[in-house]
């Protein structure tokens, strides 16, 4: 089942027909499907006062502050092995109208990013941002499988994976 | 009052020396031990999300942006944030590196909606990759 789940979860997503921009079922614990209408935020800024312009231009994680105050900070897009800062960066400090997924598992809420617009009536967007724009910066085709399996051909994995072995200890 | 000065003073002492298990004060910051973690994997369980066994998973996404966090040694989970003055927290090289690493790391703790995070100012100890999963576990997600 566990399998299964990560089948869902990493590939699916990327590959699925939008039909409607709904969230849909990764099969994760706890699941719930949700829409909620939240302000873009620099989640260090807005922690600690650390603030920078553009919410970090793409080099810090991006938070979503609800009409509650509620901090919601999303862990993942719908692009496998990809985070949600990709989706988020253009509506820095903007309302937006977010669709995903909450998850809840050893007593953490976490949220999956599958749709986003910006509030009240912006246009629907599929969170998938990232591997067209890992395409972009390395000069592949958007649609090859290589973009489809971008953590398999990015720079910055390979020399990891490359010096220290899948497992990490050099083996 | 000198009885209290001293009574001050041990007590504050016994903080710094306190066996390092989590979080614990240390001159106004905190010291967290733990595993670099994958915050997806990990706090969605959908795979074994530790050790060698997840090691190139994590790195996977952390280069794709994933929250990389720390799971201290009391099982608290933690995003980082910041790292070594760094505030890039999404695809830090850094932070690539040290993935499935056992660390030692002092900064700031915050608690915010359920959510632990850390800003870490500084890396205090690297033992590097301690946590042999992959005799267990294989490697996850895809086994190769």
């Amino acid at each position: 089942m566990k399998t299964l789940f990560v089948f869902l979860s990493l590939f699916l997503p990327a590959t699925w027909s939008l039909g409607a921009f709904a969230a849909e079922s990764w099969g994760l614990p706890e699941e719930e499907k949700t829409r909620f209408e939240a302000k873009v935020v620099d989640a260090l800024c807005e922690l600690t006062g650390n603030c920078v312009e553009q919410c970090g231009g793409g080099k810090r994680q991006l938070g979503l502050l609800n009409g509650e105050g509620k901090l919601i900070l999303p862990l993942k897009n719908v692009t496998p092995f990809a985070g949600a800062t990709v989706e988020l960066l253009e509506f820095c400090g903007k309302q937006v109208i977010a669709d995903g997924l909450f998850s809840t598992n050893r007593g953490v809420q976490v949220f999956a990013l599958q749709f986003v617009r910006e509030a009240p009536d912006g246009e629907w967007r599929r969170a998938n941002r990232f591997a067209g724009q890992w395409a972009e910066a390395n000069g592949v085709d958007a649609k090859s499988k290589t973009a489809q399996q971008w953590f398999r051909h990015d720079p910055a994995v390979l020399k990891v994976i490359g010096r220290d072995g899948k497992l990490g200890t050099g083996q | 009052m000198k009885p209290y000065g001293v009574v001050a003073a041990l007590l504050a002492a016994s903080v710094w020396v306190a066996p390092l298990s989590g979080a614990h004060a240390a001159g106004g910051s905190v010291r967290v031990a733990g595993e670099i973690i994958d915050s997806w994997c990990y706090l969605t369980e959908i795979m074994y999300p530790l050790g060698t066994a997840h090691h190139q998973c994590a790195v996977w996404c952390a280069a794709g942006g994933v929250p990389v966090g720390i799971l201290s040694d009391d099982g608290t989970p933690y995003i980082l944030l910041s790292f070594q003055g760094n505030a890039q927290s999404v695809t830090d090289p850094a932070l690539l590196d040290l993935q499935t690493h056992h660390v030692v790391l002092e900064g700031q703790t915050f608690e915010r909606d359920g959510m632990h995070y850390l800003v870490a100012d500084r890396l205090v100890e690297d033992h590097g990759i301690i946590n042999m999963t992959h005799e267990d576990y294989g490697i996850q997600p895809f086994g190769e």
